[in-house]
């Protein structure tokens, strides 16, 4: 360890953004191609999912834009009844698979992210409230995560998917069960955030600045915020960039099980599942895009997911 | 994990030596519940028993009315019922005779309140045993067509029964019958392990002639289509039902399999709220106007459906049956014509120049490619300003809810029980009652239909009997109570040297099957 | 020591309660099981009747009273699609599942281990980033994809192995095991990778970065400045007590392997407890669904205790 970086002469005073490009970590990015490829290729799909409205060839979530006659059109050949060509080929009901991709990754990450953050702030106050406090309210938050973990990932969600089926009405369900999914999977993932954040929370409170904190009469809740939760923040991060491949994954999942999204505005997920039903008729372009573009996504967050573990963890260094 | 690797191919080898000829394996989606054959009346249940019991009169290959355990039968004078007369010297599996005491019994098990399939005893009052080989049924009114409603009419041995604890239905509680089986079949059931295995052996006492050649029957079922598919393509089942449409060319085209395609029974069509006043989203409901249901009818273009997702197998539908269906009128026997031009101008006619927005429900995981087929219609009523919602879900939640009137549009399967034009009348065309109607969720109700129905129910002679289904079939079409889309395909998949007859109501037959 | 082992039982027996509670809350939205009992020529009197002998029309808590007091004494109910004793179903099918989960967790377990430690002596080598680099593939696709794209490779295309089922199986006084026979020991290949996959991916990163830890703490490297060899280091020393969390770990990951089986045994039409709960969902078959959710939270809760029972044991300080 002794090639730590030469500290820029302090002529200027320094942005935020020039500190962070100079902290260790960011030190560390630069030299790992593994991760500078992994984020490359997670902003990309980002920024294509963002910007799928104007990339997209077409619109596949606008039924009357679409042509039965084009289904199963291969990638690159002209339709036998239409003329028309689409480079990935299009799916069952003619919808171009460039296009459902770009819509779908849309879909999944906005499951993903959204389901991480609502298990993210689930579980960190939940595990904060319960590191700090102690007592009867961290028996009963810890006793609920055991509910929650007795109840696997995949029945969770199937049964608030069952639920919340049975109490909308069905004008608004196709709205909802975008909503259900990211409640679902969050549900299922904000234990390991609580018990995570709750260990690290008794470590820190028993150290002297908490309890220096506490004298001066800090209230809870912001020696919680200003003080214990900087601290966990970095294994927090951790959990979250892996639980972010994971929540895709689980949303594919689901759709497999029937509980995902509606297949007139597909995800990711929704359309491995109908592509896996071609695999043996030879339509292998409807399941074989949509799986890549799962894979490419799903092993650069877990790239990055693997090397921010290595570089926030000060002992690998 | 080399080792492994190089032991499983070794064991594989082993494996692929030629299994006995004659054993049959065959695998289907859905096991069936129950080897009681008065429990549960589902084609999955009845088809399978089939092949262990045995009706009074059974089905040929092409659904005629054959006999079996009886070996005539005439109406009554007057149309106050059926004679009977029973097969003489036929032994159930147990070695038990068949007498006209059984039948007696197995009249009062299926009519019994427990059973599921009583509703074939409806018109039934009572059934007088003559002598030991002659049976009357009598019925409140003339029942022309009663032979072919009991053809899946089980008659189990009533000894047995009772000394098994087995006389009666239960659906609730455990019963002997569920898991065991005692009939006149030309198999009998050897081992059952639900959702697991079921084994059959042919009875070497049966009565008929024999044109199978195999010696053991094994059922398997295996839920997840590309398994199944699997598993046939690798040897290891020799029949699978069913083949999943968009796979049937490749599986035909491949060495060693090929698919048996035919078209079952069951009509595939769109049902619509007719006494809803309001839609599902509080808007008043346009689809009571029969001109809206005709442009939804001129809207949907089946071709391209049945071209695309169902790759060719199926068939256009204009009525409730299809046409192989007994009862079928020829005479209306056109589809409302594809034309969405025609759709857009009676939807303006009818107030809608701009379309509206409602639910079309829809079931995922019932009829094949459902959910493609109601995504396409999606597309294609949007092309004429129909704005539709898709909701598709499993079957588990779609009857109640169809039964709550939550929907505004759905998809409907319908296979006639008794392959007859009065079937779907009488559950999806007569007013909703207590026991007529009780699938018409949409709540149509026309009072010439309700009248046509008893009298086709006892009209005897032929041509009067035709004319009223003709008069019906009109007025379901004129009145687009709903829109028939196709008929389903049925497609089987087969290993070659396997023959066996594909029957219309997708039973499958094991004594018409033959392995080289 | 006695009391905390008391208060600890207690709550996990109140756990169990409440998932019940919800289970049975939940119920009634997966549909209408006496729809999917009747035959299509049904009457609405028939309908009304089924629902009254079963004691559907009793509001949920009621319903989950009459389960848990017959529950108590050993009756799980009848299973409405096949008319038999639940308890005599779940004893049927949960062997599958057990085997399975067993093959792979010894699967995931062992490769894990192996790995891991590979990756970690060779940080930086090219087969580990390899490994590591393949590993995050596996877990990259969901699993019922892993499973068909196996099916179609390995069965379809190469006709190696089955495609379904467990093969053959021995009935050893009321246990079905696949281990006596070839045909049952081939069947578990695939579905044991495809269950264990994500299982051994985790324990090969667990212990890959539990090992590079224990390396850099100073009686290792006591130990190599003592000049014991590097074998003797990796084995004797860091891998002991590399393996203390992992077997925590595994224990807790067993009953998730036990609840990911349903989507495994779907693919592989594998006939355990995954697949019922599989087909008593889309039946709406209340008394398998109860039975088999009480069951996984009684294997989950019963291990969570065991393991935390197992900390107090060893660690003094929780005592108290």
């Amino acid at each position: 360890m002794t090639d730590t970086p030469v500290t820029p002469p302090r002529s200027a005073p320094r942005s935020r953004l020039s500190m962070a490009w100079d902290s260790d970590v960011a030190h560390a990015f630069r030299r790992s191609p593994v991760a500078m490829i992994s984020a490359l290729v997670t902003i990309l799909m980002v920024g294509a999912a963002i910007c799928a409205p104007l990339i997209a060839p077409h619109d596949p979530f606008n039924p009357a834009t679409l042509n039965l006659m084009n289904g199963f059109t291969p990638p690159g050949t002209p339709n036998m009844f239409t003329g028309e060509s689409f480079f990935m080929g299009t799916d069952d009901q003619g919808r171009d698979v460039f296009s459902t991709i770009l819509y779908g990754l849309r879909i999944s990450l906005f499951v993903g992210f959204a389901a991480v953050g609502f298990a993210m702030v689930l579980g960190i106050t939940l595990g904060l409230i319960a590191g700090y406090v102690g007592g009867l309210v961290e028996t009963i938050i810890m006793r609920v995560a055991d509910v929650q973990l007795t109840f696997p990932a995949i029945l969770v969600a199937m049964l608030i998917f069952g639920v919340a089926k049975g109490i909308t009405p069905p004008e608004y369900r196709n709205d909802v069960a975008i909503w259900v999914l990211i409640i679902a999977i969050g549900l299922s993932d904000w234990v390991q955030f609580a018990r995570v954040v709750r260990g690290a929370t008794m470590v820190e409170k028993s150290k002297e600045y908490v309890q220096a904190a506490r004298l001066i009469g800090r209230s809870p809740g912001a020696i919680m915020l200003r003080h214990i939760l900087p601290n966990v923040l970095s294994p927090v991060l951790v959990i979250a960039t892996i639980s972010l491949a994971l929540a895709i994954i689980a949303e594919a999942t689901l759709s497999f099980l029937g509980v995902g999204a509606p297949p007139t505005e597909p995800s990711l997920g929704t359309l491995i599942r109908i592509g896996q039903g071609f695999l043996f008729s030879g339509e292998w372009w409807i399941l074989f895009f949509p799986a890549c573009t799962l894979l490419i996504l799903a092993l650069a967050v877990n790239l990055l997911g693997d090397w921010l573990r290595d570089a926030l963890n000060p002992r690998l260094r | 994990m080399m080792n492994r690797f190089w032991m499983a191919t070794a064991l594989a080898a082993l494996m692929a030596t030629p299994a006995v000829s004659e054993t049959f394996r065959w695998a289907s989606t859905t096991d069936p519940q129950t080897m009681d054959p008065h429990a549960v009346s589902s084609t999955p249940v009845l088809g399978f028993l089939n092949n262990v019991y045995e009706g009074l009169v059974r089905r040929g290959r092409d659904m005629s009315i054959e006999p079996a355990l009886a070996t005539a039968w005439e109406p009554l004078p007057e149309g106050a019922g059926w004679r009977f007369t029973l097969r003489e010297g036929v032994t159930f599996h147990d070695g038990a005779a068949f007498t006209a005491e059984d039948v007696r019994f197995s009249y009062e098990r299926a009519a019994s309140e427990q059973s599921d399939v009583r509703s074939w005893f409806a018109p039934v009052t009572d059934l007088v045993v003559v002598d030991e080989y002659t049976i009357d049924i009598l019925t409140r009114s003339p029942q022309p067509i009663f032979p072919d409603s009991i053809a899946n009419w089980m008659i189990m041995d009533s000894g047995w029964a009772e000394a098994n604890g087995a006389a009666g239905v239960a659906r609730d509680a455990e019963n002997f019958a569920t898991l065991n089986a005692n009939g006149t079949g030309a198999f009998r059931l050897v081992s059952r392990q639900p959702d697991l295995e079921t084994i059959l052996e042919p009875f070497e006492g049966w009565w008929g002639e024999v044109e199978h050649n195999i010696t053991r029957a094994i059922f398997t079922p295996i839920q997840n289509d590309a398994t199944a598919v699997a598993a046939l393509l690798s040897g290891e089942i020799d029949m699978i039902n069913p083949v999943p449409v968009q796979d049937a060319d490749r599986i035909d085209a491949g060495d060693g399999v090929l698919v048996l395609r035919g078209i079952e029974t069951r009509v595939i069509m769109l049902g619509f709220a007719h006494d809803h006043e309001t839609l599902q989203n509080g808007a008043p409901n346009p689809f009571r106007d029969v001109q809206v249901r005709g442009a939804v009818a001129q809207a949907v273009n089946v071709d391209a459906i049945l071209q695309t997702i169902m790759r060719g197998s199926a068939e256009p539908a204009s009525q409730l049956v299809p046409p192989s269906a007994r009862g079928f009128s020829t005479a209306q026997d056109t589809r409302p014509v594809l034309d969405p031009d025609a759709a857009r101008a009676a939807l303006a006619e009818a107030g809608y120049p701009d379309g509206f927005e409602f639910t079309l429900s829809c079931t995922n995981d019932r009829y094949i490619n459902d959910e493609a087929v109601c995504q396409a219609i999606v597309g294609m009523l949007a092309q004429v300003g129909l704005r539709a919602t898709l909701e598709a879900g499993p079957v588990s939640n779609y009857w109640p809810e169809l039964r709550a009137g939550n929907f505004d549009m759905y998809l409907l399967g319908w296979s006639p029980g008794t392959f007859d034009a009065e079937h779907p009348l009488r559950f999806l065309v007569h007013t909703a009652g207590e026991s007529l109607g009780t699938w018409n969720f949409g709540g149509y109700s026309n009072p010439r239909i309700d009248a046509l129905l008893p009298m086709i129910q006892s009209e005897i002679d032929e041509d009067a009997r035709q004319a009223m289904l003709d008069e019906a079939a009109a007025i379901v079409q004129d009145d687009m109570v709903y829109v028939p889309l196709y008929v389903e395909p049925l497609l089987w998949g087969v290993r070659n040297g396997v023959t066996l007859t594909q029957r219309p109501d997708n039973f499958f037959i094991l004594r018409w099957v033959s392995v080289d | 020591m006695f009391s905390y082992i008391l208060r600890r039982i207690a709550q996990s027996v109140l756990v169990l309660f409440v998932v019940g509670l919800v289970a049975f809350a939940m119920f009634r939205f997966v549909g209408d099981p006496v729809e999917t009992m009747l035959g299509q020529e049904r009457t609405v009197e028939d309908i009304e009747r089924l629902r009254e002998n079963l004691g559907l029309n009793d509001p949920f808590f009621v319903q989950y009273a009459n389960f848990l007091l017959r529950a108590a004494q050993g009756d799980l109910g009848i299973s409405y699609r096949q008319g038999r004793p639940v308890a005599e179903i779940i004893a049927e099918r949960l062997p599958a599942t057990l085997e399975l989960a067993a093959v792979s967790g010894a699967f995931a377990l062992i490769l894990g281990i192996v790995l891991g430690i590979f990756t970690a002596i060779r940080r930086n080598g090219f087969a580990a980033n390899a490994i590591m680099t393949l590993s995050l593939i596996g877990v990259s696709l969901p699993t019922f994809l892993i499973g068909i794209l196996l099916i179609y490779l390995f069965a379809v295309e190469l006709s190696w192995l089955p495609s379904f089922g467990r093969g053959e199986v021995v009935q050893l006084g009321g246990w079905s095991t696949g281990f006596l026979t070839q045909s049952g020991l081939v069947a578990l290949i695939l579905p044991a990778i495809t269950l264990g996959l994500y299982q051994m991916t985790l324990i090969m990163r667990l212990v890959r970065s539990e090992m590079l830890e224990v390396m850099r703490q100073d009686y290792i490297r006591f130990a190599r400045a003592r000049g014991l060899s590097q074998r003797a280091i990796h084995f004797r020393h860091a891998l002991k007590n590399t393996l203390v969390p992992v077997i925590t770990v595994t224990g807790l990951q067993l009953g998730s392997i036990i609840a990911f089986a349903i989507i495994t045994e779907t693919v592989f039409q594998w006939p355990g407890v995954g697949l019922l709960f599989i087909n008593a969902i889309q039946f709406v078959d209340i008394p398998v669904m109860a039975a088999y959710l009480m069951l996984i939270s009684v294997m989950f809760v019963g291990i969570n205790l065991a393991v935390d029972l197992l900390y107090v044991a060893i660690d003094p300080r929780l005592r108290s």
